[in-house]
């Protein structure tokens, strides 16, 4: 295990047309460690991570990845914009693929043209990250020519290739069919297990419990709760997260427990 | 009057003078598509920018050139223009004309092209840490282009077949070519067969040509050198995986 802090965020405050949808967050993800937000849809949680890589910019926020400052006060003080999105790799909802390119270019894309990686390297590590999440058969198909999950699988691949320092997903999973539901989170465990670090804002609560470190449940803005998996999720303190919880868990008759199992988890 | 008329001109006094009409039909074309292609291009890009002034030039450039005639155009470059000294060949008159007319579609249908490239697209390359530059040309520019092309190549044959206009200026096209055969033959009507006909010959393969051109590209064939190189060491590196 190591101390090292892979992204520290202090104070974070983002509003659009004047609403203030984040009113101050403050998170750390630790090298090697999964951190997980959880909430209502609206309360912030994607906004909070399109800030993380300045997809979003904060109105004020002390932001640091691996150690370097990004954001102080009101300021972008990332000198390299483009360098600090390689180190922070991202899995949309939608996927994104690019349409127009298969599978094995996707992943070779950034690699060539961010990253000045010469073609024969670039192919050979799309090809293997294509192995990594069982799709090395699909190389050179093209996103419409595959199912949702394959989409969402290549598209981690693609987020790996340049060697990040953490990844981002935002609910990787919300546009899938359970089925393909589990191929994706099949691939995010192993990456867990690899010890990729990961912040990864989610619906699926099991998933959620079963490999995050931490979890952070955030509403209206703020965080009303964070801590141990197991504490927040089986054992909230705060009335909002236990409706949030118990609304989840309710759509199955035995609670989480038989949530999980009915995911297969 | 039976087809076999059509052989009482001496056709084969006139074939060069025909196939320089067709030549230059052609340059006319080269020369007017690729200006347009660019000009509209660079008004479409500008029509998308952030900033009020530079959208608004190309929007009236657009809004003003779509609603005046193409003849009308012709007849301001190579008569209009002399009047202000500013003398242009025949060809040089053609050619912009056919330019300026034809950028104000064209930057239209590439406007509606790259505008209707998902925002997701720009996230995904912005996100992967791809510059501007490299993300208009890697990720919105190959997809604008494939939602582009149809309108794009019915507005190619369309330039084709309007640089008979430039008959009226006797740019040595292909029509003019037939008005000067005509006017020596007095036999217009079979002149004006065979001129309609080359027409044809040339328009007919050049959209069908374009046609197949769009459905290679929409089947996702790699048209370009480099890709298929690429997929085919993607594949190598695959097999190998397999037998290793």
């Amino acid at each position: 295990m190591t101390d090292e802090i892979a992204v520290r965020i202090d104070g974070l405050v983002k509003s659009y047309d004047g609403r203030e949808v984040i009113k101050g967050v403050s998170l750390e993800v630790p090298c090697r460690r999964i951190v997980s937000i959880i909430g209502q849809s609206g309360g912030g949680k994607t906004t909070l991570l399109r800030c993380v890589n300045l997809l979003e910019r904060p109105d004020r926020a002390e932001m640091q990845i691996a150690g370097e400052p990004v954001f102080a006060g009101e300021r972008m003080v990332c000198r390299d914009l483009a360098r600090l999105r390689q180190r922070v790799g991202m899995v949309f909802q939608r996927f994104n693929l690019f349409p127009h390119l298969t599978a094995v270019e996707n992943v070779m894309l950034a690699q060539m043209k961010a990253a000045h990686v010469d073609e024969g390297e670039a192919l050979e590590r799309a090809v293997q990250l294509l192995r990594r999440v069982g799709l090395a058969h699909r190389a050179t198909a093209y996103p419409e020519q595959m199912s949702g999950g394959e989409q969402q699988r290549v598209a981690i691949a693609r987020a790996l290739a340049l060697r990040p320092t953490v990844l981002l997903f935002d609910e990787p999973t919300s546009s899938l069919d359970p089925e393909s539901t589990g191929e994706v989170l099949r691939v995010m465990r192993e990456l867990a297990g690899d010890g990729m670090t990961m912040l990864l804002v989610t619906h699926e609560l099991p998933f959620a419990q079963e490999v995050s470190d931490w979890v952070v449940f955030i509403d209206q803005g703020r965080i009303v709760e964070q801590g141990p998996p197991l504490d927040v999720l089986q054992h909230p303190q705060e009335e909002r997260t236990k409706a949030y919880v118990s609304t989840y868990a309710s759509h199955f008759a035995g609670g989480l427990e038989e949530a999980q199992r009915v995911m297969g988890l | 009057m039976s087809f076999a008329a059509l052989f009482n001109i001496e056709w084969g006094d006139y074939g060069s003078d025909l196939l320089d009409g067709l030549l230059k039909t052609v340059e006319f074309t080269i020369a007017g598509f690729v200006g347009a292609a660019l000009l509209g291009l660079v008004l479409a890009l500008m029509r998308l920018s952030k900033s009020r002034a530079v959208r608004a030039p190309a929007a009236v450039y657009t809004e003003l050139f779509k609603n005046i005639p193409l003849l009308a155009i012709i007849f301001l470059t190579y008569f209009g223009l002399p009047s202000q000294g500013v003398r242009l060949s025949v060809f040089q008159a053609g050619a912009l004309s056919l330019i300026i007319f034809y950028a104000a579609y064209l930057s239209e249908i590439f406007r509606a092209a790259i505008a209707g490239v998902h925002g997701g697209q720009q996230e995904a390359a912005e996100a992967l840490g791809m510059s501007r530059g490299a993300t208009f040309a890697q990720v919105i520019f190959p997809q604008a282009l494939r939602s582009a092309l149809p309108g794009t190549n019915t507005m190619l044959v369309d330039l084709l077949k309007s640089t008979s206009l430039l008959v009226t200026i006797s740019a040595a096209e292909l029509m003019s070519q037939g008005q000067l055969i005509a006017s020596e033959t007095f036999r217009a009507l079979e002149v004006y067969v065979v001129i309609a006909a080359l027409y044809f010959a040339l328009c007919y393969p050049l959209s069908q040509g374009l046609l197949w051109f769009e459905r290679q590209i929409r089947a996702g064939v790699p048209l370009a050198p480099r890709r298929r190189r690429r997929l085919r060491r993607a594949r190598i590196l695959l097999d190998k995986g397999v037998t290793a």
